[in-house]
């Protein structure tokens, strides 16, 4: 007998019908208890969660993780309000000798709070939506650059701000760019511009300069490079010229990140829905992606294809590099960089924890020790302590700067030139810790390769 | 392009660490690539070297009296006497002053978190004042939120396993601590700090308060052991300042994961790496290589995040660990080296891994690689696997560490030999 | 010594301590005693379900509608010793059509409420089932924490009066002529609440009437009085996976066989079972087949559970009884319904009645008729009121979701602890001490401990099985030592390190069966731990080895670095601030 023969009424159940089948929630909620078969409850991840070593109101990522998802029968939501102090800094992944999955843990418990506990009408709710949302912001901000930047810097905002949105007055709204990385990049001349740069390029390092090459690169610049800091995103497009890679810049959205810290897993999915599809089009044309901020790149590899089911998630997260890692494993950069010098000697380097993440912890130092008379000092493996979002709420701000301590104090000690990183939010950490202007290695290896960068007008118009 | 060193260590932990570091010494490019974090932080960050004979003769007094006696195929006997000395050597060099010991050939017998005393031949500082064999009285303090070390009971344990001084134990609460699951790295951090903390009549220093605390509680011991989270970066600042406060000796008692001892060890390690100029990569896996000329490893693939990286080097070390850090793996019907497919011994019937008794001499306690007197892997016929790889740690197989107190010594001296010999082939 | 009742049970298992509950109720001054903890034999060894009826609306009918009525019943007493998870009676497309019809023409004639559900249908519901499962039957299957209904059954009886002795075990029954007046116990640490090494005694204890609840054990205590019982051990394998894969008793829908139900239980799964008789109840070799077995069948169901990780394996006896002369050859067709042995009917010796056959489900019906026979042999008049009155714990357990929030524990460990404590929570967790969690990978508080140390005495098992410690995936490895901790000061050293010696020793038993993969990862952490760490193995306290102390280093001495004796630096080479 097969379903179809079934008869129809089996289904339909009367009034004296045990009816079990309410107390199941008619969804497909991810459910992670399995990955906590990988725990053997050594709680090295314990030891490395920046948040639990200064606030024991925070249990942890083992509890946060595995424990929590173990103890979970499938219609209890309890999942503890704790979760909300987590900074997604994700260090308990690269600590965890047994390959919990323990931030897909924090992300999904994190998402499940936000949709099941906490209320749509509180502040908190808004605020964190707010923040989550840069790029809204960011938008809007980067139209009137000048004036947002005046009115971020007004007392009365940032009053407004703490007293209201609870976001810490303490530090200031990162400056808008007059000309955001898009705008440079469309004037410039956009993917033609590129192509004949490439081309120019691979005919002065004597190889083949036919349009059918496979250097191409799909530069995921994120928010903040495109607002923010347009130099990283520019440098990261004249050093992969300089190699004779075409560069593409897709349309695309947040990569995420400050998204899952603060449960907002939809706004994520969203976002992700453009990312993917525009990524893996670019993927399909023989392009790899590069990012230059290592939160987007760790995004993209690792949480898109644990969090989302979209079509072409996992060709994008296989086909997706930092900025420094792809050259260094596809050109000899090494003999490249030899015999080069640069104006930005004496440098502080902080690896952001989701480089870390990445096995991309020493590579910023190794690479750039090969420029002449680079002196690049790590200041150590703790966590900045900002994690994108978290430390700009005014309830995390004290706690942001104190698993900041360590690194304050080692960048001081190291006496240096320049603050040196990956991330754009550490660097807004490092500056407001230490006074230190902060670069992305890009820029340095920008400054090393390429004379005077370029020779067209950097706001000007491209080639013809 | 393949990311090119001299040498290559695949593991972090301390025979990993030990071994690029004794390949640096020669002076090529060494590289230390690891996963996830080792088991260094799982362990006291004591060096036992030999505690007791396979046999379970012990607690030896002297390592060295038993070590020319170990059976054929244990680590010690395929690196020789000799080298456990050196490695010694080498390990009191690194550490410097941060570790006692290195003034005699014989054992130590520490106090353990549940009152046993154990035997090791190195011991960090700050553990140095608790030895039993110093017939100093003493008092042990435990803490309400910290469950696993009972000073009262403890004290008794040690009264029974015969320690040659009077003990005590108290329990108090740990000022500052605001939750009961807080952090062992929270508790360091309040002392690393000198955090300011509530005592109810207005604020003070976390350390004045805890040693006001014990204070009250001495009643003429002249030390005090405390489970061991005085401070983490901060450590021997925080203890000093301690014995200052009370007037008496303070040190640590070791205990269970996760360990600050073994995590200041790993700290001391990394910096000596950062020092010697190796280049270290951690946080992603070797899961691939591929075979060159010969008998011989062209590079290894480092997943990077679903990129496949290739490393190279003229020679490897393999420090992966044992089964608690994966370097040794299992199914239901295998035992595996799940990087090269190196073989391990063991007995077809799963059943025959272990004994029936928890203590007794289970046979899945020594599974690993056999090796040449180079620490070189050997296939099931004796021949080598690979001829530039060579295996350090608890990958190896031949010994029973948990039962003969040998774990990290067998570490630090195959750590140490492997990678000497790994960096003299590249440098001659 | 010697001690009077009225009423003796012997065993403490579920029938044994349903009956005293039952009998205290009724008035009656009962005994029990028990060799080892409560559930010690079969009922603490059995796969937890709470059968609907469903798997037995094929073979034993009889069975099935009590079932069913007992569900109902259990649900009203012991909310929280059951978790109503609904069962699915789940078709392969290689399954038998026609056994599927008969199953659900069974539940219909038992009043076992049933649907049908297409496969994707009850995909819905367990996501982990096979792709190409055809159908399931749905069915009010759920599951029963076998060892908190025990204990919360005798702690009632306890309320009303009773004597609960354990480990205290028969070693001989006393008979004049033809009729048993009791029995000589031998209490393993003095009577009472048990605390290891205190001297055994050996106890009289005559009563008016015994009853032989000894479920596997029936034969060897009837033997001690020459009686014959006819018990045929058959014994079963469980596996224990780390997580649960499903929320719902997933049972394969074909004729019963070896391998064919996952029940959720608490936060584990649990795979069963096999069925072959054994000669000896205490001896029978566990074997690796019998765990292979269990995941390769079942993973046919969930194929999730080929890759799981299970965290031991343990193997229960069924009591099983068939009148003399039934001859039934497989097990598998072996009754599962109880018998009344009365043995002055049977064998002219009076004075006591055996109890053999029977299942978890109905051991409150058994209970009672059982208790009727002998408040009858008694002339003692009384009404039953087990199915009326709430057991303790399972009280108004509506009021407690608002209580959850005042225990200062993290919502997950107060969701948890209230699901054991039931309605006894707030008794339990509402303190001012801190309140650490021992146990974290079942979420044990130290009050939790407390209490049932409070109830059982220095016995680690017996916390154990009330409060599920040392029960999760790293099997007592980072919790033996924290539990025998607990036991001092009230308990002395000598007595924590005996019952730190014991949790450590039950629990290998069963993590033997569970040595690959994470397990054999866990294993040797735990060994590690235990051996490396804390030197358990090579303790002098142990081993009686005498130590000769001045043999070892004592330290440097001759430097002037203060009262340490060791030389101190400034903090090693990554010093930070914080010494001001």
């Amino acid at each position: 007998m097969s379903d179809a023969a079934q008869p129809t009424d089996e289904h339909v159940p009367t009034d004296d019908d045990f009816e079990p089948i309410e107390v199941f929630p008619e969804s497909t909620e991810m459910d992670l208890r399995p990955g906590a078969d990988n725990c053997y409850k050594c709680s090295t991840c314990d030891t490395n969660c920046p948040v639990a070593e200064v606030d024991d109101e925070f249990p942890g990522p083992k509890f946060q993780g595995p424990e929590q998802w173990r103890l979970k029968r499938q219609d209890d939501h309890d999942i503890d309000d704790s979760v909300m102090k987590c900074s997604n800094c994700m260090r308990c992944d690269h600590a965890c000798p047994s390959e919990v999955p323990l931030s897909q843990m924090h992300n999904t418990a994190r998402g499940e709070y936000v949709e099941k506990q906490m209320s749509k009408r509180s502040l908190e709710y808004w605020r964190n939506r707010l923040l989550s949302n840069y790029r809204t912001m960011a938008h809007l901000g980067s139209k009137v650059p000048r004036l947002t930047n005046f009115m971020m810097g007004l007392g009365v905002t940032r009053v407004f701000n703490e007293k209201v949105l609870k976001i810490t007055s303490e530090r200031e709204f990162p400056a808008f760019a007059t000309e955001t990385f898009r705008e440079w990049w469309d004037a410039r001349g956009g993917y033609a511009t590129s192509r004949e740069r490439a081309r120019a390029a691979r005919e002065a390092r004597g190889e083949k300069t036919t349009a059918e090459t496979d250097k191409r690169i799909a530069y995921f610049h994120g928010c903040y490079s495109n607002y923010n800091t347009p130099e990283v995103g520019k440098a990261l497009v004249r050093v992969y010229e300089h190699f004779g890679y075409e560069v593409m810049v897709p349309d695309q959205r947040c990569s995420g990140t400050p998204m899952y810290a603060n449960g907002m897993l939809g706004d994520a999915e969203r976002a992700a829905k453009t990312n993917v599809p525009e990524l893996a089009a670019a993927i399909e044309e023989g392009a790899d992606v590069i990012a230059s901020c290592t939160s987007c790149s760790m995004s993209l590899r690792q949480e898109y294809p644990e969090l989302f089911d979209i079509d072409g998630v996992h060709e994008v997260s296989n086909n997706t590099w930092e900025g420094l890692e792809y050259l260094r494993v596809h050109e000899d950069l090494k003999g490249e960089l030899e015999g080069t010098t640069t104006d930005l000697p004496n440098l502080a380097y902080h690896a952001p924890c989701h480089a870390r993440n990445q096995g991309l912890d020493g590579q910023a130092i190794e690479v750039l020790s090969a420029i002449d008379g680079v002196e690049a000092h790590d200041v150590g493996d703790s966590c900045s302590g900002i994690s994108g979002t978290y430390g700009w709420k005014a309830e995390n701000y004290d706690t942001s700067m104190k698993i900041g301590e360590e690194m304050f104090e080692h960048m001081e000690a190291a006496d240096a030139t320049h603050g040196l990183t990956e991330c754009p939010t550490c660097s807004m950490q490092m500056e407001h810790g230490t006074g230190y202007d902060i670069l992305h290695p890009l820029e340095i290896l920008a400054d090393a390769l390429l004379d005077g960068g370029e020779t067209q007008s950097s706001s000007g118009t491209g080639p013809a | 392009m393949a990311i090119t060193d001299d040498v290559l260590v695949i593991g972090g932990g301390l025979a990993g660490t030990v071994a690029a570091l004794s390949a640096a010494e020669h002076g090529g490019d060494v590289r230390l690539v690891t996963y996830k974090q080792s088991t260094l932080r799982h362990a006291t960050g004591l060096i036992d070297v030999l505690g007791y004979t396979p046999e379970g003769e012990g607690p030896l007094a002297d390592p060295f009296d038993a070590i020319d006696a170990l059976p054929t195929g244990h680590p010690y006997e395929r690196v020789g006497t000799d080298a456990v000395r050196d490695a010694l050597l080498f390990f009191d060099a690194l550490t410097g002053d941060t570790y006692g010991g290195a003034h005699t050939d014989s054992n130590a017998l520490v106090p353990t978190s549940n009152g046993t005393v154990k035997p090791t031949a190195r011991y960090p500082v700050g553990t140095a004042p608790g030895l039993a064999a110093d017939p100093a009285d003493t008092l042990f303090v435990g803490f309400e939120t910290l469950p696993e070390f009972d000073g009262p009971l403890a004290a008794k344990h040690l009264e029974a396993a015969g320690v040659p001084f009077e003990t005590r134990g108290v329990t108090l609460q740990f000022p500052g601590i605001k939750r009961a699951d807080a952090k062992v790295t929270r508790y360091a951090h309040l002392l690393d700090w000198d955090e300011a903390v509530d005592i109810g009549r207005g604020e003070t220093g976390a350390r004045a308060a805890l040693a006001a605390g014990v204070s009250d509680a001495l009643e003429g011991e002249t030390r005090v052991g405390f489970p061991p989270i005085l401070g983490d970066d901060n450590h021997d600042v925080v203890r000093r300042d301690l014995e200052e406060r009370l007037g008496v000796a303070v040190f640590e008692v070791p205990a269970g994961p996760p360990s600050l001892p073994g995590m200041r060890l790993e700290d001391q390690l990394y910096h000596a790496l950062e020092e010697a100029g190796v280049n270290v990569t951690t946080g992603v896996p070797v899961v691939d290589y591929q075979a060159g000329d010969g008998d011989r490893i062209e590079h290894v693939l480092v997943d990077r995040k679903g990129q496949q990286v290739p490393y190279a080097a003229s020679e490897y070390v393999l420090a992966t660990g044992g089964l608690v850090g994966k370097g040794v793996d299992s199914d239901r019907t295998h035992v595996f080296e799940p990087i090269f497919d190196c073989h391990v011994a063991h007995a077809e019937d799963r059943y025959e891994w272990f004994v029936d008794d928890a203590f007794g001499d289970h046979p899945f306690a020594s599974y690993g690689l056999e090796v040449d007197n180079e620490l070189r892997p050997q296939d099931a016929n004796g021949d080598l696997e690979f001829e530039n790889l060579r295996a350090a740690g608890a990958v190896l197989s031949g010994y029973d560490f948990a039962a003969e107190k040998s774990g990290s010594g067998v570490s630090l001296s195959t750590g140490y030999v492997a990678g000497d010999r790994a960096g003299a082939e590249v440098s001659g | 010594m010697a001690t009077d009742t009225e009423v003796l049970v012997l065993g403490g298992g579920s029938t044994g301590c349903g009956i005293a509950r039952d009998l205290a109720m009724r008035g009656l001054e009962v005994t029990l005693v028990e060799r080892g903890n409560l559930t010690h034999g079969t009922t603490g060894r059995m796969h937890g379900l709470l059968h609907s009826g469903g798997r037995y609306a094929v073979s034993d009918q009889a069975s099935a509608r009590e079932c069913i009525q007992e569900v109902d019943v259990l649900q009203d007493i012991a909310g929280h010793c059951i978790e109503m998870t609904g069962g699915l009676f789940v078709q392969r497309p290689e399954d038998s059509d026609e056994y599927f019809q008969k199953k659900l023409t069974g539940c219909r004639e038992c009043d076992i409420p049933a649907r049908v559900l297409s496969g994707a249908e009850a995909r819905r519901i367990e996501p982990y089932l096979a792709k190409d499962v055809k159908r399931a039957i749905q069915v009010p299957d759920g599951a029963v924490d076998p060892f908190r209904l025990c204990v919360a059954n005798a702690h009632d009886a306890e309320r009303h009066g009773a004597r609960i002795e354990t480990h205290a075990e028969v070693v001989d029954l006393l008979r004049e002529g033809d009729d048993i007046y009791g029995v000589t116990v031998r209490h393993d640490s003095g009577p009472g609440k048990r605390t290891h090494k205190t001297p055994g005694t050996t106890e009289d204890i005559t009563a008016d009437y015994v009853v032989n609840a000894t479920g596997a054990w029936a034969g060897q205590i009837g033997a001690m009085a020459d009686l014959e019982v006819a018990v045929r051990p058959s014994k079963g394998v469980m596996t224990i996976m780390n997580v649960r894969q499903v929320d719902t008793v997933i049972n394969r829908c074909r004729p019963k066989g070896d391998a064919d139900i996952i029940v959720p239980h608490e936060t584990t799964a649990i795979l069963g079972t096999t069925d072959e008789e054994v000669e000896d109840p205490d001896d029978y070799p566990e074997e690796q087949w019998e765990v292979d077995l269990m995941i390769a069948t079942l993973a046919e169901l969930v194929p999730i559970l080929k890759e799981a990780r299970t965290i031991r394996s343990f193997w229960g006896v069924r009591p099983l009884y068939e009148p003399p002369g039934t001859g039934t050859e497989d097990p598998t067709d072996i009754t599962r319904d109880f018998f009344l042995l009365d043995h002055a009917e049977r064998d002219g010796v009076g004075g006591m009645t055996s109890i053999v056959g029977g299942k978890l489900t109905t051991s409150r019906l058994m209970a009672e008729k059982i208790s009727d026979h002998i408040c009858d042999k008694l002339g003692h008049s009384a009404s039953c009121d087990t199915a009326d009155v709430p057991l303790p714990g399972s009280e108004n357990l509506e009021a407690l979701e608002d209580a959850m929030d005042e225990f200062g524990l993290r919502s997950p460990v107060a969701r948890r602890s209230t699901q054991r404590l039931g309605s006894r929570s707030r008794e339990v967790l509402q303190t001012t001490d801190p309140n650490p969690v021992i146990c974290n990978c079942e979420s044990v508080t130290r009050a939790e401990v407390q209490d049932a140390i409070a109830q059982s005495g220095s016995d680690l098992n017996a916390v154990r099985i009330r409060t599920r410690a040392s029960m999760g995936n790293c099997q007592g490895g980072f919790c033996c030592q924290l539990l025998a901790n607990e036991l001092h000061p009230e308990y002395d050293e000598e007595t924590a390190r005996a019952a730190y010696d014991e949790l450590f020793q039950e629990r290998w038993k069963g993590e033997r069966h569970a040595l690959w993969g994470e397990q054999l990862s866990q294993a040797m952490l735990k060994y590690a731990l235990h051996a490396t760490t804390y030197n358990a193995d090579g303790d002098p306290a142990r081993t009686g080895t005498d130590v000769n102390f001045e043999a070892f280093d004592g330290g440097q001495t001759d430097t002037e670095a203060g009262p340490s004796g060791v030389v101190a630096t400034d903090g090693g080479p990554r010093n930070r601030g914080g010494d001001q």
